[in-house]
């Protein structure tokens, strides 16, 4: 089995200092270590739980990452990895984004110490202000053939018009390097509307949040993914772009208990006003 | 005249020479501003957004009618001190059940004081706030048979975990509340109550899913219904007589919206809202086994 690091990793853990980080095969596959004490568990212990819970509605199972149990791998010490679906193997050119769900990561059965850094990242960051916060994303830019992505030092100083400013640099085509010039939102339809864009998406997982107590998602992020390959050579299809929203990160997940995850469903409300915003102010002048 | 208003269930009481709110025999509520900038601060809001052109028609009627300030004789005996002058919601009943439910996972906001942000944190994560989305804040009810208002102690409110938040919302639309404080609350008002009201709160939820003009910090939603007739008359006539209501109070903290929506407030009316859908659905649940045991006795 040939093992290497995924090229497209926008957030989350990467195999440092003799850490184990994912590992993708080519057969589609993606091998996420388990993580260290009850966060590993925790999250073997919900993919476990949700791929066979009969309670999940099928058009629902498609938010979230296909799981193929736990397996030793070569190379990693003989440490458990959780074997999933690899979301970017059908794409040749994926452009991704991670955005942490929830107005809070922290919740209530967490360590003191654990809350209290929670909170210190959360009020320095979008979490408290909208609800969400940009992890991390990676666009392909044509001109330049290669791939972008911001600092991660960006990233965590921005605001609330600097996330906007992101969600509009990710489906932009022009030079995005450039922190001066104005994304131009070439893709703004074909990856956020349509219907089978990511609003829709969001709005589907938006009315099972209204209802569902199974799961609490906390800490868990909602990965964006589309095909700039063929963007820019042309053609109506919006096929060709192919978004799709995905669910990721479970260490934090825990039982609902009866209860909604309010916590995730109003920052997602939050995310989605960003995006139809984006949708119907193309011109990012509208804004101003 | 200006007498102490008999349906508080949350907030500051005119009583034992301590500052609080008043009424008038013309369905007028008054509420002193507070020496700190928060009663202000609620005077600007009512200001602002009674007259704010997107704000639908249809969603001003979940707010009380401002009537602007005025000069009151305080209830503490302090002298005229300047009041909101209020619509009172429960004016026109003659004997509501209320109930004040905190919206929202977090009652602090962002630049508060340090001091208040420990507080309003403390009591977030020590009641349902964080895990529910919301927390009642107080309540009572009205009793038919004693003909007097029952309501449970403040301490035991605040002390609910979700299970108590439950057999509130379930209390709150029983005629056997009162009684023996163990026996199940018989949910006899809960589908004309909470059919009604289920039906504000998901007008509510529309407008928070796209309005970005304010944000509702600490701010409660109050449950009303008039219990008076429900059990003499019923039929048709029980919703109209009920007159279950929703309306948003207390807008010290209200900020405003800056673009982004109220996810905050959006959150715990969404869990909210599923409470009282569960309620709702347990009694259909319960009904479906009473026609099914009926039809096994041959009935």
């Amino acid at each position: 089995m040939q093992l290497k690091v995924p090229e497209h990793q926008v957030a989350g853990h990467i195999a440092k200092d003799g850490k184990p980080g994912p590992l993708v095969d080519d057969k589609g596959r993606f091998f996420k270590p388990v993580q260290e004490g009850s966060r590993g568990e925790n999250e073997v212990k919900f993919y476990e739980s949700f791929s066979s819970n009969t309670k999940v509605p099928d058009h629902i199972r498609r938010y979230f990452p296909v799981y193929h149990g736990t397996q030793a791998v070569e190379g990693s010490d003989g440490a458990a990895m959780i074997v999933l679906e690899n979301l970017l193997s059908e794409y040749s050119k994926p452009s991704v984004m991670d955005v942490k769900m929830g107005s809070r990561t922290w919740y209530p059965d967490a360590s003191e110490e654990y809350i209290q850094k929670c909170l210190k990242k959360d009020m320095g960051t979008t979490t408290v202000s909208s609800g969400f916060r940009i992890s991390g994303f990676e666009v392909y830019d044509h001109k330049e053939s290669s791939f972008w992505k911001p600092e991660r030092k960006l990233l965590r100083g921005l605001n609330v018009d600097g996330a906007r400013l992101a969600l509009r640099k990710f489906v932009s085509s022009n030079s995005l390097s450039d922190i001066d010039s104005k994304p131009d939102s070439a893709f703004v339809s074909s990856v956020y509307g349509g219907s089978n864009g990511i609003l829709t998406q969001l709005l589907e997982l938006k009315t099972w949040f209204e209802n569902q107590t199974l799961y609490h998602f906390n800490s868990c992020s909602i990965l964006m993914v589309y095909e700039n390959e063929s963007m820019l050579k042309g053609g109506d299809d919006d096929d060709d772009a192919r978004p799709q929203v995905k669910l990721v990160d479970f260490a934090h997940t825990l039982d609902g208990n009866d209860v909604i995850d309010h916590n995730f469903l109003g920052g997602l409300c939050s995310f989605i006003n960003f995006i139809r915003d984006i949708l119907q102010s193309p011109d990012e002048s509208a804004e101003t | 005249m200006l007498k102490v208003p008999e349906h508080q269930v949350a907030g500051h009481i005119a009583r034992d020479g301590k500052l609080g709110p008043l009424v008038d025999d013309e369905g007028r509520f008054f509420k002193p501003l507070q020496g700190d900038s928060r009663g202000e601060h609620e005077a600007k809001f009512y200001d602002s957004f009674s007259s704010n052109k997107k704000v639908p028609d249809h969603i001003h009627r979940y707010f009380p009618v401002y009537h602007g300030t005025q000069l009151v004789e305080a209830s503490d005996g302090s002298g005229k001190l300047p009041h909101l002058v209020l619509e009172d919601v429960v004016s026109g009943y003659s004997n509501p059940s209320v109930m004040d439910v905190k919206i929202g996972s977090r009652t602090w906001y962002p630049d508060v004081s340090e001091e208040y942000f420990k507080k309003c944190i403390k009591k977030d994560r020590d009641t349902t706030t964080v895990s529910l989305g919301f927390r009642v804040s107080g309540f009572k009810i009205f009793d038919h048979q004693e003909l007097s208002f029952w309501r449970p102690e403040k301490k035991l409110v605040l002390g609910f975990n979700a299970d108590g938040a439950r057999s509130a919302l379930r209390k709150f639309v029983s005629s056997n509340s009162s009684a023996d404080s163990n026996s199940i609350p018989n949910c006899a008002f809960a589908s004309e109550v909470y059919g009604g009201i289920l039906t504000q709160l998901l007008e509510l939820k529309a407008w928070f899913e796209t309005q970005t003009l304010n944000h509702f910090n600490s701010c409660s939603i109050l449950m009303v219904y008039e219990n008076e007739s429900i059990l003499m008359k019923g039929g048709d006539d029980a919703q109209a007589l009920l007159r279950a209501q929703v309306k948003l109070v207390d807008f010290a903290h209200v900020l405003e919206g800056n673009g982004v929506i109220d996810h905050n407030f959006l959150g715990g009316l969404c869990s909210f809202i599923k409470f009282i859908k569960d309620i709702l659905q347990s009694l259909d649940e319960r009904d479906d086994e009473t026609d099914t045991s009926q039809l096994e006795n041959g009935n």
